[in-house]
């Protein structure tokens, strides 16, 4: 009796498989269905829009994509706010084995609301959503860099200036001590952000910003890029982020990432100068051993949408 | 009319040996006919260039043997790559020396893996030869054709590496060992065997561990009744358990850099070996005469540990003048591997300790869910068998020595590898070996449900043949796992089974989507088109030695330069990894773009990615 039932799993395990291979290919897309689907996106996007990739891999969207939209998509990218954004194209293949669109649904939704019913284009499905978790930036420190002081500051509070070469605020003497904003990755997650190095022992990498517009709240995010995050040997050390007001010295934000802390370490505060338009910002970075602490830095300003 | 039930351990008929033959000779061609579009994984394009350093040695030893026979002559060309033993880069140097240097009939590469081709080959071939044995012609059939079917198996066989030639020594020293149980001479092939395997790579030195409980435990059943024969068994373990101890002794008084250094021709350790030697050649002498069946229970194991060091340190000439001192070298090497990243249901694995499901997993989802069935089936019905058999009623149901035997080389090298300290990375490479023997478990289930079905049939078509039901069921099972194969080569380390979702569904279980940067072949043909002349292209991942490889057997523009990085290049070529994110945002850095020109996408999935400088 078991025999048979062996051979009665087997036949229905090989008819299975056969279904599986035989039907993929029928579940996915054609550059057809790419190139529909980028023409709707070319003609009905605006400025704000994003692309948002269900699953979170499907990059190859990225070779059709108009250029001016952003198109986002990493291991996490489904609980992301995206609140740099007014509007979210879902860019979905719901037929692809263990998709599972109403599960991304679920995570994705609260918060956004659909903006007329999805579009099939062959086997993907695009969706266009309001960003109910936008917030507008009112200032940012990775688009201001070019306007920002920068300098190393001794323990004794001497300073050696970094001048602006028109890309990057460059430091004397070594390569990686410059600020500029470049792209890098935070536990899967491409970030445009400042690069900011810590010179090491009490040095401190400083980028002031003396004109920052104040919105609602005041936000700092910083991490260390990529698999050097998760780096813990004993002889590494914390970096610290630390924002100070410039006029008066005071702390505003700060966040330490320990070695083997991966991604994003963030601080965020109501802007305490609510009332003025501007506020002087200084913003540094210190290691006391500064390797494998390659950190990177985002300062922002950002404030509630307008309905 | 066998059933898929384990029979005597009977040798093969000449007809056997002849479907062998046709085995190893189909899959030669198989093998051969699709190489082409192999790429060169990283380890291979070291490989090839210690390949033919140790081809060079060989010349100089035909016309300066003098010369070549010193520290200097060796070091200078064996010092390549001497991670692994020789043997496979012995034979893949003097391949390519005489197929492609000397008769030019062989491409390059074709040439390097023509030896990895035959030693491939020997896997089905061994595979039905031992499975028919134990469970007749129609299971060994189905167990022999399923290994080249597992898209991951059949890539890894086209390589000029290791890792299916040690599946395939592993396999002929068991097999060997347990024909030797029976017929004369045996003892010596699998000694022999079992060189091969330790000269190929250091997964062969856990074979006595499995082997030798087999041949003591039925030797000590054997010798029930027969005094003289028990005692020279006992003998024969002492003596082995006497030296061992001997050795832990020196071990822990001298710590391990001393014990190393004083291992020197006169030496308490060299003692302790020629005793081993001396003493194991006289008792198994004296057993011989006392009882033959004991003697070749025995007679493997014995010959494993007097052949298999030999060969070891014979085949090897970078050992020969200083042999425990690089012995130890390589020992430490692979003792203390360090860990690669891995991805590994949406986690990265990076350090131990790993998790313990990790090999079950991984093999259940990349083996082909009409091949893994009834390989999984098959272990389980001898372990549920082994487990009824402990109460009286059920005790015929006992696995036979030969069944224990394979499941124990079914279950061990995944133990091993499963262990949490163990590196991980490298995909189902490194427990290939469990996998010949899981093909004969395989076989054995899949002609056990077949003959259960004729049985059911026969009433209704008393005309039904063996095969009437066996073909069909062959081809059902077999179908799905062509189909995949076809889809997939020449990206093996990309394959994910049915039981995943493929390709797609294991990307949504945040699997490893690929490594060892052989898929870059998918966009070299982009690259042949579209790169500017003499442009600098990035080829992440993929060594300098692979790029001229490339470029060697006409794959790749030999105009086209490589460059260190994104920085570099023109042209950036990205190999998606989880723990590779931020080199793909460098390119982005440092090209200005977001936006791909083109990549290689397995069923949505990407794989690799081409980068053009704005």
């Amino acid at each position: 009796m078991l025999p048979l039932a062996e051979s009665a799993l087997l036949l229905v395990a090989a008819l299975g498989a056969l279904y599986f291979q035989v039907s993929l290919p029928g579940k996915l897309v054609t550059e057809k269905d790419y190139r529909e689907a980028a023409e709707a996106l070319a003609n009905e996007g605006k400025e704000g829009d994003v692309v948002l990739l269900y699953p979170w891999w499907t990059e190859r969207a990225r070779l059709f994509v108009p250029k001016a939209i952003p198109v986002v998509g990493y291991l996490g990218s489904d609980g992301d706010p995206l609140s740099a954004y007014a509007r979210i194209w879902v860019l979905a293949q719901p037929r692809l084995p263990r998709s599972d669109l109403s599960g991304f649904e679920r995570r994705f939704v609260p918060g956004r609301a659909p903006l007329g019913p999805p579009r099939p284009f062959g086997n993907l499905r695009l969706s266009l959503y309001r960003n109910g978790l936008h917030r507008p930036i009112a200032f940012s420190a990775v688009s201001e860099y070019a306007s920002a002081r920068v300098y190393l500051e001794q323990a004794g509070g001497a300073r050696v200036d970094c001048p602006f070469d028109g890309k990057a605020h460059r430091c004397p003497g070594n390569e990686t001590l410059h600020v500029a904003p470049e792209w890098h990755e935070m536990l899967y997650q491409p970030r445009f952000c400042l690069w900011m190095h810590p010179p090491g022992g009490s040095r401190r990498l400083v980028a002031e910003f003396p004109q920052a517009r104040w919105g609602e709240r005041l936000t700092l995010a910083a991490g260390i890029v990529g698999e050097l995050a998760f780096h813990h040997e004993p002889e590494l050390t914390p970096a610290r982020v630390v924002v100070e007001q410039m006029a008066s010295g005071q702390r505003l934000l700060e966040v330490t990432i320990p070695p083997g802390r991966e991604g994003i370490v963030q601080d965020t505060r109501p802007a305490a100068g609510a009332g003025r338009d501007t506020v002087g910002l200084r913003l540094w970075v210190q290691s006391e051993n500064p390797a494998l602490r390659e950190t990177c830095v985002e300062l922002f300003s950002d404030r509630a949408a307008t309905p | 009319m066998s059933t898929g039930e384990p029979k005597s351990f009977d040798p093969p008929a000449p007809r056997d040996s002849l479907i062998a033959a046709l085995l190893f000779v189909a899959s030669m061609a198989a093998l051969f006919a699709t190489q082409a579009s192999v790429g060169f994984v990283r380890d291979e394009s070291m490989y090839f260039v210690a390949a033919e350093s140790y081809a060079r040695w060989f010349e100089q030893l035909l016309h300066a043997p003098a010369e070549a026979l010193t520290d200097n002559a060796i070091v200078r060309a064996f010092d390549i790559n001497h991670e692994h033993p020789a043997l496979m880069k012995m034979l893949f140097g003097l391949s390519h020396l005489v197929f492609h240097d000397r008769l030019g009939v062989l491409p390059h590469a074709a040439a390097f893996r023509l030896p990895a081709f035959a030693v491939a080959s020997l896997i089905p071939a061994t595979i039905y030869l031992f499975g028919r044995s134990m469970y007749g012609g129609k299971a060994a059939l189905w167990a022999a054709i399923s290994f080249l079917l597992v898209p991951r198996q059949f890539f890894n066989a086209h390589l000029a590496c290791f890792d299916v030639p040690i599946a395939a020594f592993w396999l002929l020293t068991a097999y060997t060992f347990l024909r030797a149980q029976r017929e004369p001479r045996f003892w010596l092939w699998c000694g022999l065997w079992f060189g091969a395997a330790l000269a190929t790579k250091h997964n062969g030195w856990f074979l006595p561990f499995v082997l030798a409980p087999f041949a003591l435990g039925r030797g000590w059943l054997l010798s029930r009744g027969d005094s003289e024969a028990r005692a020279w068994l006992s003998r024969f373990v002492g003596l082995y358990a006497a030296v061992g101890v001997f050795f832990a002794v020196l071990w822990i008084a001298e710590g391990p850099g001393r014990f190393v250094q004083g291992f020197t021709p006169l030496s308490p350790a060299s003692a302790l070996l020629a005793l081993l030697l001396v003493g194991t050649i006289a008792i198994l002498r004296r057993l011989r005469r006392a009882s033959p069946s004991v003697f070749r229970s025995v007679a493997p194991i014995g010959a494993m540990a007097i052949l298999g060091p030999a060969i070891f340190y014979l085949h090897w000439p970078y050992l020969w003048h200083h042999p425990i001192e690089r012995a130890a070298w390589y020992f430490d090497f692979h003792a203390t591997h360090v860990h690669y990243a891995w991805f590994y249901l949406g986690k990265l694995l990076r350090e131990p300790p790993f998790p313990l499901d990790y090999v079950v997993v991984k093999t259940a989802l990349t083996v082909p869910v009409t091949i893994f069935l009834p390989m999984a089936l098959g272990l389980a019905a001898v372990a549920a068998r082994a487990a009824a058999s402990l109460w009286r009623k059920w005790r015929p149901l006992l696995p036979s020595f030969e069944e224990a035997f394979v499941a124990a080389n079914a279950v061990t090298p995944i133990l091993i590898i499963s262990h949490p300290n163990v590196p991980h990375f490298g995909g189902v490479k490194h427990w290939f070996p469990a996998m010949t023997f899981l093909a004969i478990l395989g076989g054995a289930c899949v002609w056990r449900a077949a003959h259960a079905l004729l049985l059911a049939l026969r009433p209704h078509w008393p005309a039904l043949s063996e095969w009437g039901v066996a073909l069909p069921m062959f081809m059902l099972l077999f179908v799905p796992p062509a189909i995949a194969t076809a889809r997939n080569h020449p990206y093996g380390t990309s394959y994910y089974s049915e039981l995943a979702g493929g390709v797609p569904g294991a990307a949504i279980l945040g699997m490893q989507r690929q490594f060892w940067s052989n898929n870059v072949t998918g966009v070299l043909g982009w690259l042949n088109e579209h790169a500017p002349p003499n442009a600098r292209i990035w080829l992440h991942e993929v060594t300098g030695l692979a790029f001229q490889e490339y470029q060697a057997n006409g794959m790749l523009r030999r105009d086209l330069q490589s460059a260190a990085g994104p920085w570099d290049a023109q042209i950036a070529v990205y190999q998606y990894h989880q723990e590779f994110r931020e080199h793909e945002m460098n390119i982005w850095q440092a090209f200005g773009t977001r936006t791909p020109m083109t990549g290689l996408y397995l069923d949505e999935t990407p794989q690799v990615i081409v980068y053009q400088r704005e």
